[in-house]
């Protein structure tokens, strides 16, 4: 009894004098002027999301969002300075200031909403489901009862938990885990945004993407630490102003093409202007 | 791509980050080190006093330490802090802060042990000879202290490598990331994480077991 | 502090306590059978044994856990092995435990003085039954401490299971934070459910301790 009263007046004085200390190390979201002035611009992306955000054999990164992150740092004058995410961390990293702009990927949900805010969309999606060739997997219901491989903090986590409660949830904090589960045969299928299973399913061969289309169809926008207006202002400008050179269409022929194939349709993904077709 | 597992080690610059990455946790581990020996030092010594106060406070140090995962308190500070008090601290700083709240604590146990595992007729024998508190410390005790401490504490070092393997749950890019990134570049993943795996355990024995081995010599020579 | 969250998900972290003590139990059981036997073949100087248990713990005490987890679950099944996760979770605990189970077991042993083997032998006692009536109880007493502090850190170390996708009380809190905000009660939760989980442990630990000590074995404790 004694040490528990230690360990608590410990505590308590750690707390009162961290409380004082906070005011000094506060911080904030950092306005479109502040980004100007520091000379760089802070963009989390996916490090590991094969065509999106991933890191080529010479350390560069490359993808879709990528592409977009290294124009809007172009337009806006200042150097690009990557920081690595994995979904689970996307919103926290806003909240806690540790990147401007979040470029990983990131669909507009409500929920999402309320604590971020979304730029004008740049590409579309839904949700898929990839299973092995063997054991095909083409209506959510027959996962009941089987085990799903999702990542943690992704839109695909919350579908199934919130629609298909017979459904096993396997989850792990980065998609290479995930993926790797999935080839390991730890669950019978993974699912993500569709775009993003279609991308890997070409490039493995054995298993194919069995659910094409799962849930809401929505969109993939910038996002930003809620409430900072300037930024989030000069991104939809700057969004618009891409539409007008077709930018993303672009953006798709140099990132994207090589893994859809020559008979993929690039407006059944990207989103021109912020206007969704 | 037909390559095989092991060449995507050997691609771009994918080992030299590899490395880098390591050399992440490495940073991390040489500052926690550097902190824990010199407030463990502190920490031991203020255990020893004979006011009852500060040792308190050391005993209930030590026992947050004791029963909380270092990973727990990785999150508390990391996700906690920054929440409660809007501190920007990234994942690095905080890995510092904790290992180095646990780095001191062991390290200061370590040195209250060594401490009082001198036999007191040491002390005794060398008043005995005529030779001042001040003279028995720097002569006899202190050198024997340090016999017991050092091959202990280098032991502690290995440890708080091996603990800095953590920052990986916290979204450091530390090894463990890079090779995962390495793993993503080929979506024919097969062999590669067998390779890239095996590879980060062996360059973490090579840097380590080094390092225990020079400690198990003293150990030995020192007996 | 939002008491609604709090008690809707109690149940959660009571799940991921249990997930975190079945498992961290069964890594404590095989580390301590392997060790005792990786003691007894350095103690009893086996011939070849001997070496391969040196390199096992060498192998073992240089690299880190979460390490040595991505390898079981990610890199085995590239080559063929593929262990469940909850095998994984157990292999890897009994490789990493079984190390420091060995040592703790090992200067167990060897504080029994060597006369006591011979006043078996004297008395009629084969080996085998020496070994088991008199001096395995000895070595028992005086290595409780570090067996206990082993039980403790490798229960701690479960914290780790999150790579293999298992729900521990670590990664029960983890999903929470990330999907639903609420850090703070998510934290607490966490730490509260740890305390819970290891403080019996620890009493248990001193309470045996001190029953050993009245018996007359193991450590006098001065400090």
């Amino acid at each position: 009894m004694k040490n528990i009263a230690r360990i608590a007046a410990l505590l308590l004085a750690l707390v009162l004098t961290l409380t004082t200390a906070s005011a000094a190390l506060a911080d904030g979201y950092r306005t479109l002027d502040e980004i100007r002035d520091s000379g760089k611009i802070v963009i989390g992306l996916f490090s590991d999301k094969k065509p999106f955000g991933y890191v080529d054999e010479n350390g560069e990164y490359q993808g879709y969002d990528v592409y977009l992150a290294r124009r809007l740092a172009e337009d806006l004058g200042v150097a690009l300075e990557i920081v690595s995410l994995d979904a689970p961390n996307r919103i926290e990293y806003l909240q806690s200031y540790k990147v401007d702009v979040v470029l990983a990927n990131f669909t507009y949900t409500e929920d999402r909403a309320q604590q971020v805010d979304f730029a004008l969309p740049y590409m579309k999606v839904a949700l898929g489901v990839v299973s092995p060739d063997a054991a095909l997997i083409t209506e959510p219901e027959q996962l009941n009862g089987k085990t799903l491989i999702v990542s943690k903090g992704t839109t695909a986590e919350t579908f199934f938990e919130a629609n298909y409660q017979e459904v096993n949830l396997l989850k792990f904090d980065s998609y290479t885990e995930a993926y790797i589960a999935l080839i390991d045969g730890r669950g019978d299928a993974l699912s993500t945004d569709n775009t993003e299973v279609l991308a890997w399913a070409i490039e493995n061969p054995g298993f194919t993407v069995g659910i094409e289309s799962l849930g809401s169809l929505d969109t993939i926008n910038p996002a930003v630490t809620k409430g900072n207006e300037t930024l989030l202002n000069w991104i939809n400008e700057e969004i618009v102003r891409l539409g007008r050179e077709n930018f993303f269409h672009a953006d798709y022929e140099a990132t994207l093409r090589e893994t859809y194939g020559p008979n993929a349709d690039a407006d059944s993904l990207v989103v021109e202007g912020g206007v969704v077709e | 791509m037909q390559d095989s597992g092991i060449s995507i080690l050997f691609k771009g610059v994918n080992f030299q980050r590899l490395l880098g990455g390591l050399w992440v946790t490495m940073r991390i581990a040489l500052i926690t080190i550097a902190l824990s020996a010199v407030l463990g030092l502190v920490f031991g010594l203020v255990m020893l006093s004979r006011r009852r106060a500060p040792r308190a406070i050391c005993r209930a140090w030590l026992e947050i330490v004791r029963f909380m995962p270092q990973l727990v308190l990785l999150y508390l500070v990391y996700f906690g802090f920054a929440r409660l008090f809007g501190w920007d601290l990234d994942g690095e700083t905080s890995a510092v802060i904790v290992f180095t709240f646990w780095g001191t604590a062991e390290m200061g146990d370590l040195v209250r042990g060594a401490v009082s595992s001198i036999p007191l007729h040491q002390r005794e024998s060398a008043a005995a000879l005529g030779l001042t508190p001040l003279q028995a410390s720097r002569y006899v005790l202190i050198p024997q202290t340090v016999r017991r401490l050092l091959p202990q504490a280098i032991n502690l070092s290995t440890r708080i490598i091996k603990t800095t393997a953590l920052v990986k749950m916290i979204n450091v890019t530390e090894v463990l990331k890079v090779g995962q990134q390495i793993i993503g570049q080929f979506y024919r993943l097969r062999e590669a994480p067998f390779w890239v795996y095996l590879t980060i355990f062996i360059l973490y024995f090579l840097i380590c077991w080094p390092i225990s081995a020079l400690a198990g010599w003293l150990e030995k020579r020192w007996a | 502090m939002d008491w609604s969250f709090i008690s809707a998900h109690v149940p959660d972290f009571i799940g991921g306590a249990w997930v975190t003590l079945r498992f961290g139990l069964y890594g404590v059981a095989c580390s301590a059978i392997l060790g005792l036997l990786c003691s007894m073949v350095q103690v009893f100087r086996v011939p070849v044994l001997r070496a391969v248990v040196r390199g096992y713990v060498e192998l073992s005490r240089n690299t880190p856990l979460l390490v040595q987890l991505f390898f079981l679950y990610a890199g085995l099944p590239r080559i063929g092995i593929r262990l469940s996760a909850e095998a994984c979770a157990v292999v890897g605990l009994t490789f990493l435990g079984g190390g420091y189970m060995a040592e703790a077991f090992r200067s167990g042993l060897e504080a029994v003085d060597r006369s006591q083997r011979e006043a078996g032998e004297c008395i009629g006692l084969t080996l085998p039954q020496t070994v088991r009536y008199v001096v395995l109880p000895q070595a028992f007493a005086t290595a409780a401490p570090a067996l206990f502090a082993n039980m403790i850190f490798l229960i701690k170390e479960t914290s780790m299971f999150s790579v293999l996708a298992m729900m521990d009380l670590m990664n029960v809190a983890d999903t929470l934070r990330t999907s639903g905000g609420r850090t703070i009660e998510v934290l607490s939760m966490l730490v509260i459910a740890y305390v819970a989980i290891l403080l019996p442990v620890s009493v248990l630990a001193t309470l045996v301790e001190r029953r050993m000590r009245y018996a007359g074995f193991g450590h006098q404790h001065s400090v």
